[in-house]
């Protein structure tokens, strides 16, 4: 029984800001936005969080991005994309462990407009 | 649903690293509690039992910390399995709050260890479970506010579990011969008292993470405590048959019983498996809605 709850669990969850120890999560761009260009990839936390992996993912593959903020922690996550983003739409994944020690990930998607 | 964290194989590895983890504290724990509470009462076979299931589980206990370190540096690695030697990842697990609590469980389930050494060494093993069950205090929610509450009470809601589950061998050791009988009635007098430490210690917790009965709706800290809460009601039922109908038949001798009163033991054992598995998910997978 535990088992299928647990299944219905993870399938009604949609792929959400798993971001659970930072209710005040704000990105650049925002989740869902189109934007016209983007210099730089941001998030923001309530509370220390050290993002150890990032990626940048498009529908071509992986972009190279320059992280700004190291692998400490910290409370505001920056990082710039190495070349201009070509129009199209983008995902950002990250992960990382929160302060109390659980891991934590999260993502947020945008869209770039010609 | 809210509060959900997204579950991949590691996550699913975890939960069962994790529920290990807490079976085996809680078994280390209470096999040296039932040796010390009940060693004037208890059959010398039945406490040699209780003080090798504290060492055994000990044992485990340890070795399952370091996998769990590993899954830990593999899950916030994003490397997959390679992430669990990853020296830099593992660093960071180190000096993350499970780094402190893995400290204290260590050095909890080695003192544990000592329950073999005659006279001394129970009392050594004594402040190893003391140390076993202020470790889980350490990480994750409890270290949040108000932070000397929450970590009172996830011990004594620990040590409670503890004294229960770590008795539920030598019980079922114990009923195999009549003279078991008043060890069973002992037990369950002072479960009774146990079990009402469980769950006052246990609610006020829960209230504290969920901060209202509302918040248990809708969230998926609700439901899996609601699934934790039914499973623990299904035990208390069996427990509350035991001590009522099944001990007492026992006592006087009845042949059915015997056999009855075993099986009953077994279910529990059962049931405490599901309810380890429904914690590990609870603390793994959830967030508890104060923290919404």
């Amino acid at each position: 029984m535990i088992k299928q709850t647990l299944l219905g669990l993870a399938v009604t969850v949609i792929p959400m800001l798993a971001a659970a120890h930072s209710k005040s999560e704000a990105t650049t761009p925002a989740n869902g936005a189109t934007v016209s260009d983007v210099s730089e990839l941001s998030m923001r936390f309530d509370d220390p969080m050290r993002i150890i992996s990032v990626t940048l993912i498009s529908p071509d593959g992986n972009i190279d991005i320059e992280r700004e903020t190291g692998m400490d922690p910290a409370t505001e996550f920056r990082a710039m994309p190495v070349e201009a983003l070509e129009p199209g739409s983008y995902r950002f994944d990250w992960r990382g462990m929160a302060s109390d020690g659980h891991p934590m990930q999260g993502s947020f998607s945008f869209t770039v407009a010609e | 649903m809210t509060g959900l964290a997204p579950i991949d194989g590691l996550v699913v590895l975890a939960i069962l690293a994790k529920a290990i983890d807490y079976g085996a504290a809680l078994l280390a724990i209470g096999g040296v509690l039932f040796s010390i509470i009940f060693s004037q009462r208890a059959e010398a076979s039945v406490l040699r039992l209780a003080r090798q299931l504290a060492v055994g589980a000990a044992l485990v206990g340890l070795a399952v910390l370091a996998v769990r370190f590993g899954i830990r540096a593999a899950r916030i690695s994003g490397m997959g399995l390679d992430g669990a030697i990853d020296p830099m990842m593992l660093g960071f697990v180190w000096e993350s709050p499970l780094g402190t609590a893995a400290i204290w469980r260590g050095m909890g389930e080695l003192a544990i260890l000592t329950v073999l050494i005659p006279r001394i060494g129970r009392w050594i093993a004594l402040a190893g479970s003391l140390a076993v069950a202020i470790s889980f205090a350490q990480v994750g929610h409890s270290l949040g506010a108000p932070r000397a509450p929450l970590a009172i009470l996830l011990a004594l809601h620990l040590l409670a579990a503890a004294f229960w589950v770590g008795a539920l061998l030598p019980l079922h050791r114990a009923a195999r011969t009549p003279a078991g009988g008043d060890l069973l009635h002992y037990f369950g007098n002072a479960a009774a008292f146990g079990v009402a430490v469980l769950i006052v210690a246990g609610v006020a917790l829960a209230w504290l993470l969920a901060g209202s009965a509302a918040a248990l709706w809708g969230t998926a800290y609700g439901a899996a405590l609601l699934a934790k809460v039914g499973l623990v009601s299904a035990l208390l039922g069996l427990a509350a048959l035991n001590k009522v109908r099944l001990v007492p038949a026992f006592r006087v001798g009845s042949p059915s019983a015997t056999t009855a009163l075993r099986r009953s033991i077994s279910i529990e054992m059962l049931a405490v498996v599901l309810i380890l598995l429904a914690t590990a998910t609870l603390t793994t997978v959830t967030t508890p809605p104060v923290n919404l």
